[in-house]
């Protein structure tokens, strides 16, 4: 059996609800195995849509169902895949996003790992739907296993006539590429990723013009991420209307969420979106509550590069525009969790130190301005904080937000301007004591 | 001189306001273009005008409204109704903060570096900085192990220094060499901010364009390692001029120091009609080659054995006497002369009237190259060569047809134009030739034929065209005239197979805007009249020309002037008629061309030779051949810069000065007249050609001309006549000629330019004999194999004609058996190795051992 | 040549299958990686005459990505995830524990070339932390007891 992630998931709680789905065969052992697959009704709904359905009609029906992308931007799926050219002579592209890198976001790795053919069979619904016949999952290169479990998945899908040439007999041909990226984060980043996949450096784009117009190889492309292809396939089984019984008017459906950091139970659950964060969080059936009972401090709801929440603003909707709502965002839907025993200036580091390493070093602001801010940070951090950091952090954030090329400039600041923000008493006490108002350490047992 | 009749289709114009000022451009103008046409300053550091947009630096913003960010004007399309800003307070706090982020890791080390004066981050920091760096840790420093130096620099090619901590990674370099130049040489390595411009691991920046690289940073991160710490910029003065070792005349500046007479440098001056702003290091550094010690200083006449030093009187006293004796005793037409097509209007014109009028023969010729062939007026190939030509016209054609060329080395102007318009346009490219070269990379299709089969391919092409379309008018006729007649065996023949040679006749029929070249493959080859007529036929079937431009290119500075001036046995008739008017009579006899006056000279019917600035003995096939012919001469006067392997048998070496130093007028392939302006007063006792036959003439008691309007005023009226010949009214025979091959002999010899040198003059420029020091047998990756040799490896080539050796260096391009060598050196006398007589090449080579 | 037939095979055959060459630089590379253990520039030279891309492309994207060590490593090559998620869950400490475990600082290698210790960030495992990925395999809800059992059965298998 090939390995994957011991992660928790709310496997049991799905399999008895007759809304969510993503994982509801996530604990089967088998169900990476194409029979098993098959027997859960897999593959029925490609079949189903390439034989019965014209591309327009999915796309109508995604745009129905209110679909909006899992890869952290919240874009509606429908309506992206509608800027496609209807008459491009050009060939169409789909790439699965797979890079997951966002720190604290490990959710599509699941469904590689364990229900792999899902979001083959998503995939595949979408490339027709924009009359693409070579599509790619771009994977990040460390998931070593996810790439030979999706590669295994991919040559069965082959050997029993889902993918190829003139699938079931339709005429339709579609071939597939799993790619593995080779370490940078900034290949999420669907510009940066399509120039990877072309085998340049992984550097972002400029937009206009954008993937839907002129992407891989300067072609019409699409990018989506794992778990929205995988989503496709749930809803063009049972449809729009069933899929919007789930969530709230402008989020509907249902989104995976990881919860790490200090909870009792970390893991993976699929939630209905406008779920409570704070039952996330406490809740038994999900984290359980806080590691050794201690008090809350803050969280990440959306993956390091959304806006910290503090306790008093958890009690809150896990939805896009709920998360707008209290100054942060949905994103990947990565929930960090931090008790009072966290430093702030310590965990702004470790952030700040991440998107340094990961900026593409394209634009200026971000490529210079991280590097600026993490040494500030450091000296903070180290106690030679100097009068007026805290000020100077502002302004520099201030100088890379909504000035680059990419949201990875955005995605390195906004963190840091809400720490700022929330916790200003503990940045002015470290920079003036030379050390930590809560002495971070978090020992490994 | 535009060819194109086809109208363009209407270009939507949009209006938008920028700081209060309306403004209206094409549609897809950027806001940064849009501005700095209505003269409205923007500062950039990654932007270039020939390359896309990146969007990196964000030193270009503007504010716009209904837009809640700041925009890079540099990727920000124009739209109509826009409303840009870009001096407002946020644009302005914007701006700085981009300086900041900039400065925060760029040193401080203006006084001592080479760009002070001339750099855009020093300008724009004056301009707009902030007073005080608020950056208070340690500046990235990119250290060269084992060099002790405060500076950093770092060797990255044969005439560039880089600092890294300098760069401010605009990536300008990196994009134009892969983008502009398709070349692989320099990279972007690593990520983030410790991203590193630098030489492709182990490997030097020396591709031809590499000179560019440094004069478009913005900042002095690539120095001139040429130019640079022998002067500050703001001591200089500069000459514009153009440069002389390309048929395009792109563009240049020298710079010199106030008061010395020393060309230091040379940068483009863009002209976006000729050369987009780049320009070759043979342009660049070729200026060296004037300042070479080797340079000839005084006049030296042959006394006894030996060539001796003399006064120019006594040097011009004894040819004009010599020359009267020759013409006394034996008549005018055992005198001609050779005149270099580098050379400037005035001195090939004067060229022309001293032979014509003080001596009173045709036997004169600019053709110094290869294969010079049997002159007839009304030839296919005088035809082919005299079309107009407009180098700007390839940006807009949606078919680029390259024949016979390996336009790296013979037009790379035009290659680097075909590259751009790659970029912008997405024309269909093919590339055809008998052998792999370089400039294919541009081509959607490289097509090889097998060699010798030019005129076969083309009447394949026609073929195919006429199955394409069967309604092509006269294809009937075409067909009597030409074998094989029928497409199969054509494509056989010629080894395109007739599929791709219908698919190119296809292109050929659709394209709205062709633009065919000719190259060197065609125009140098014996059987080019054959060649031409082949094409002929095929533009008067599909009618290119109609559609576009077709011509065999210009090959020199002033190949054009030359020809246009008549300086031909037999030139055209309204350039005759000119002549005759202006001089009151023009010599009666036939003339012969250089092929011609060879001929006579070996059969001791042609006396003396004049020659202008060429070398025939390095250069035209047959070297032992012309070698002895040489010797057969009574009188040989020979003008150069340098000592070559023709003066060395000259009676009288008269110093030529090079075109820095004097004012001369050149016509490029296009027909345009362009200026080179005196930069240096004449080095030594050099003179220009002009003034050097004024001498002679005015020894000889026949004065060229009472003044220089005078000969201006000739010149003008030449000039005026056209020299484009006719397309033929019918379908041309084309019965190509038997291939001969012996089997002894397998390979295919090429002989051309090295990239980074021209003829025979470079190897006297020293930054040019850095990136290539000797020749070299370049052959492909199976011939190197099958030998067993290595780059470096010693090798012996040998044709029927002669042999000689040369180390190996295995080729990235060439395929199969064909090894390339430069014609650029003259102890390895490539010319040695070919003969007249031969249409292909072929030798055989072996490894040398030890 | 470093690189051996099947790797230059399976870099070939997966370059030929994008619709342009140079998308098979990142695959070649993971190819060369798995076979040697890290990447330098004679590689890039292979790889790029194995594909056909300019060598300055293998490079620039070799560089750039840095999943590739530039070096050789011992045997087996921990990576311990730094990253946000998995420091709240002790990864500092269990890079100390580490370190001190095998007697070597982070960055560097045993002295048999058995071990090479280096961290790195999010590698995806957030809601298993904290976590080690030792070559391609990921090993994760670390604890002590874990630690040393894995890196003892790592020796024997040496
Ligand atoms: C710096 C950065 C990293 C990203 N990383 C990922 C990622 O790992 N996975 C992903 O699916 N989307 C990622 N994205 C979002 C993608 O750019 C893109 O919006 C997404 O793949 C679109 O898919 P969706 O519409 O299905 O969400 C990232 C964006 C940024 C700016
Ligand atoms: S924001 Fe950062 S990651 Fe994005 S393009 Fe700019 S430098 Fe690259
Ligand atoms: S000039 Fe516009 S971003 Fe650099």
């Amino acid at each position: 059996m090939t390995f994957y992630s011991p992660v928790i998931t709310n496997a049991a709680e799905v399999a008895g609800s007759d809304k969510l789905h993503l994982f509801r065969y996530v604990e089967d052992a088998n169900q990476t195995k194409i029979e098993t697959y098959e027997s859960h009704g897999g593959y029925g709904t490609w079949r189903k849509v390439l034989t019965t359905k014209k591309p327009d009609d999915v796309i109508a029906e995604v745009k129905a169902s209110g679909l909006r992308g899992r890869g952290g931007a919240g874009f509606p799926t429908g309506m992206k895949w509608g800027f496609i050219p209807k008459d491009s002579p050009k060939p169409r592209y789909l790439v699965c996003n797979a890079d997951e890198s966002e720190p604290g976001t490990c959710k599509d790795r699941v469904i590689m790992e364990r229900d792999p053919h899902a979001m083959i069979e998503g995939m595949a619904i979408a490339a027709y739907a924009i009359g693409c016949h070579l599509m790619f999952v771009y994977i990040r290169g460390e998931f070593g296993h996810c790439i030979e479990t999706v590669d295994k998945a991919l040559q069965e899908a082959y050997a029993k006539g889902h993918l190829g040439k003139n699938v079931y007999g339709s005429g339709y041909d579609l071939d597939m590429i799993v790619h593995s990226g080779g370490g940078a984060y900034i290949c999420g980043e669907e510009t940066a990723l399509l120039n990877s996949l072309e085998g340049e450096k992984g550097m972002s784009r400029i937009r206009p013009p954008f993937p839907a117009i002129e992407g891989l190889y300067a072609c019409p492309t699409i990018v989506n991420n794992v778990e929205t292809l995988t989503t496709v396939r749930h809803i063009m089984e049972r449809g729009a209307q069933w899929y919007r019984t789930m969530g709230t008017e402008k989020s509907p459906g249902s989104k995976i969420f990881s919860v790490s950091g200090h909870v009792k139970r970390p893991g993976n659950y699929e939630v209905e979106l406008g779920f409570s964060l704070k039952k996330l969080i406490y809740d038994p059936q999900y984290g359980n509550g806080i590691l050794g009972d201690k008090k809350l401090k803050g969280v990440i709801p959306g993956g390091a590069s959304t806006p910290f929440l503090t306790p008093d603003q958890i009690n809150v909707g896990l939805d896009f525009e709920s998360m707008t709502s209290v100054g942060s965002m949905l994103g990947s839907g990565a929930v960090i969790v931090f008790h009072e025993d966290t430093c702030i200036v310590w965990a702004i580091l470790k952030l700040i130190h991440f998107f340094r390493h990961e900026s593409c070093g394209k634009c200026t602001p971000c490529r210079e301005g991280t590097g600026w801010l993490e040494q500030i940070i450091r000296r903070i951090e180290h106690g030679g904080g100097k009068p007026g950091d805290i000020e100077k952090i502002e302004d520099i954030c201030g100088n890379i937000l909504g000035r680059t090329i990419c949201p990875l400039g955005d995605a390195a600041v906004m963190p840091i301007q809400s720490a700022v923000k929330h916790w200003r008493d503990e940045w002015q006490y470290h920079i003036d004591h030379g050390k930590c108002l809560v002495p971070t350490r978090f020992e490994f047992v | 001189m535009s060819t194109s009749t086809t109208t363009q289709p209407a270009v939507k114009m949009v209006t938008l306001t920028i700081n209060d000022q309306s403004v209206t451009v094409p549609k897809g103008t950027t806001v940064l273009q849009a501005a700095l046409g209505a003269g409205i300053h923007i500062p950039t550091f990654c932007w270039h005008p020939k390359l896309k947009s990146v969007g990196a630096c964000r030193i270009c913003y503007v504010e716009i409204e209904k837009m809640p960010k700041l925009q890079v004007s540099c990727a920000t399309e124009a739209t109509d109704g826009m409303v840009v800003k870009t001096e407002s307070d946020i644009v302005k706090r914007g701006r700085k903060a981009v300086l900041e982020f900039i400065l925060a890791n760029h040193p401080l080390d203006c006084p001592t570096c080479d760009k002070g004066g001339e750099c855009d981050l020093q300008n724009l920091t004056f301009a707009h900085g902030l007073d005080d760096s608020r950056f208070d840790f340690l500046k990235r420093r990119h250290i060269v192990p084992g060099v002790p130096s405060t500076f950093d620099d770092l060797r990255i090619g044969p005439e560039i220094m880089l600092n890294r901590n300098r760069c401010i990674l605009c990536y300008k370099c990196v994009r134009s060499n892969k983008e502009a130049f398709g070349e692989y040489d320099i990279g972007a390595f690593e990520r983030g901010n410790a991203m590193e411009i630098n030489a492709a691991p182990g490997e030097q920046v020396a591709n031809p364009f590499s000179g560019n690289l440094v004069e478009i940073c913005p900042v002095g991160a690539l120095t001139n390692s040429d130019w640079r710490y022998k002067i500050r910029v703001w001591l200089t003065q500069t000459t514009p001029s153009i440069d002389i070792f390309n048929s395009s005349g792109s563009n240049i500046l020298f710079y010199k120091e106030d008061h010395k007479n020393r060309i230091f440098r040379t940068i483009s001056r863009r002209n976006d009609e000729i050369d987009d702003g780049w320009i070759t290091d043979v342009a660049r550094y070729g200026y060296q080659l004037v300042h070479s010690p080797d340079r000839l200083q005084k006049p030296l006449m042959k006394k006894g054995s030996k060539q001796v030093p003399v006064e120019w009187e006594e040097a011009v006293a004894f040819v004009a006497r010599r020359l009267a004796e020759i013409d006394d005793t034996k008549g005018c037409v055992c005198i001609g002369g050779l005149a270099s097509p580098t050379l400037d209007l005035d001195s090939l014109h004067s060229f022309s009237k001293f032979m014509r009028k003080v001596i009173g023969t045709n036997n004169l010729d600019f053709r110094i190259d290869y294969r010079s062939l049997p002159e007839k007026p009304d030839s296919a190939f005088s035809t082919l060569s005299s079309q107009p030509f407009t180098i700007a016209e390839i940006d807009t054609s949606d078919v680029i047809f390259v024949f016979g060329s390996d336009l790296v080395k013979e037009h790379p102007n035009e290659y680097l134009r075909i590259r751009k318009a790659r970029n912008f346009g997405r024309p269909l490219v093919y590339s055809v030739n008998s052998f792999n070269v370089k400039s294919a990379d541009v081509a959607d299709r490289e097509f090889i034929y097998a060699p010798g089969t030019e005129e076969v391919f083309i009447n394949g092409l026609c073929l195919a065209a006429i199955e394409e379309n069967p309604g092509l008018s006269g294809a009937d006729g075409l067909k009597r005239k030409i074998s094989p007649a029928d497409l199969n065996s054509a494509a056989k023949t010629c080894g395109v197979s007739a599929e791709d040679l219908k698919a190119l006749a296809r292109t050929l029929i659709n394209g709205k805007k062709i633009s065919f070249i000719v190259g060197d493959q065609v125009s140098l080859s014996r059987d080019r009249e054959v060649i031409a007529a082949a094409l002929c036929n095929l533009n008067r079937l599909v009618g290119i020309t109609s559609r576009g431009q077709m011509a065999a290119l210009a090959r020199y500075a002033d190949s054009i002037g030359a020809e246009k001036l008549g300086l031909i046995p037999n030139p055209h008739p309204d350039v005759k008629r000119a002549l005759t008017d202006l001089w009151g009579g023009f010599p009666e006899m036939a003339g012969y061309h250089t092929e011609g006056m060879f001929s006579q000279m070996l059969k001791g019917e042609l006396d003396a030779m004049v020659i202008l600035g060429a070398n025939p003995v390095a250069m035209y096939p047959d070297h032992e051949a012309v070698a002895e012919t040489f010797e057969k001469l009574d009188f040989l006067v020979v003008a150069d810069l340098f000592e070559t392997e023709t003066t060395a048998m000259a009676d009288v070496v008269l110093p030529l000065a090079s075109w820095t130093e004097f004012a001369g007028r050149y016509v490029n392939l296009e027909g345009r007249i362009q200026k080179a302006e005196r930069a240096i007063k004449p080095l030594y006792e050099s003179k220009p050609a002009y003034a050097i036959l004024a001498d002679i003439a005015a020894a000889a008691r026949k004065p060229l001309f009472s003044s220089a309007r005078e000969r201006e005023e000739e010149i003008e009226k030449v000039l005026a006549c056209t020299t484009v010949r006719p397309w033929p009214g019918d379908y041309l025979d084309v019965r190509p000629p038997a291939i001969d091959k012996d089997p002894a002999y397998p390979i295919m010899l090429i002989i051309g330019d090295d990239p980074h040198h021209r003829c025979y003059v470079t190897e006297k420029a020293a930054s040019l004999v850095k990136f290539c020091s000797d020749a070299y047998i370049e052959l492909s990756p199976e011939l190197a194999e099958k030998f067993k040799v290595e780059d470096g490896d010693a090798v012996r080539v040998e044709s029927k004609y002669g042999k000689l050796m040369a180390p190996v260096k295995v080729s990235r391009v060439l395929e199969g058996d064909v090894v390339f060598l430069p014609r650029n050196f003259s102890v390895t006398r490539a010319n040695s190795l070919v003969s007249r007589k031969a249409r292909i090449d072929w030798v055989r080579i072996n490894k040398v051992s030890g | 040549m470093i690189l051996n037939k099947e790797s230059v095979a399976l870099m070939q055959k997966k370059a030929s299958q994008y619709p342009r060459r140079k998308s098979g630089i990142l695959p070649a590379l993971t190819i060369a990686y798995r076979q040697v253990g890290h990447l330098n520039d004679q590689i890039y030279r292979e790889i790029a005459k194995a594909i056909n891309v300019p060598y300055v492309e293998v490079a620039e994207a070799a560089t750039f990505y840095t999943m590739f060590p530039k070096q050789p490593t011992g045997k087996y090559l921990i990576q311990v995830c730094h990253n946000i998620s998995c420091a709240l869950l002790g990864a500092d400490s269990l890079v100390e524990y580490l370190e001190q475990k095998l007697g070597i600082k982070k960055g560097e290698t045993t002295k048999d070339n058995l071990f090479t210790l280096i961290s790195v960030e999010c590698l995806g495992s957030c809601a298993t932390a904290p976590m080690m990925q030792i070559n391609m395999d990921y090993y994760e809800n670390l604890t002590r007891a874990k630690v040393d059992k894995i890196l003892e059965e790592l020796r024997a298998k040496a």
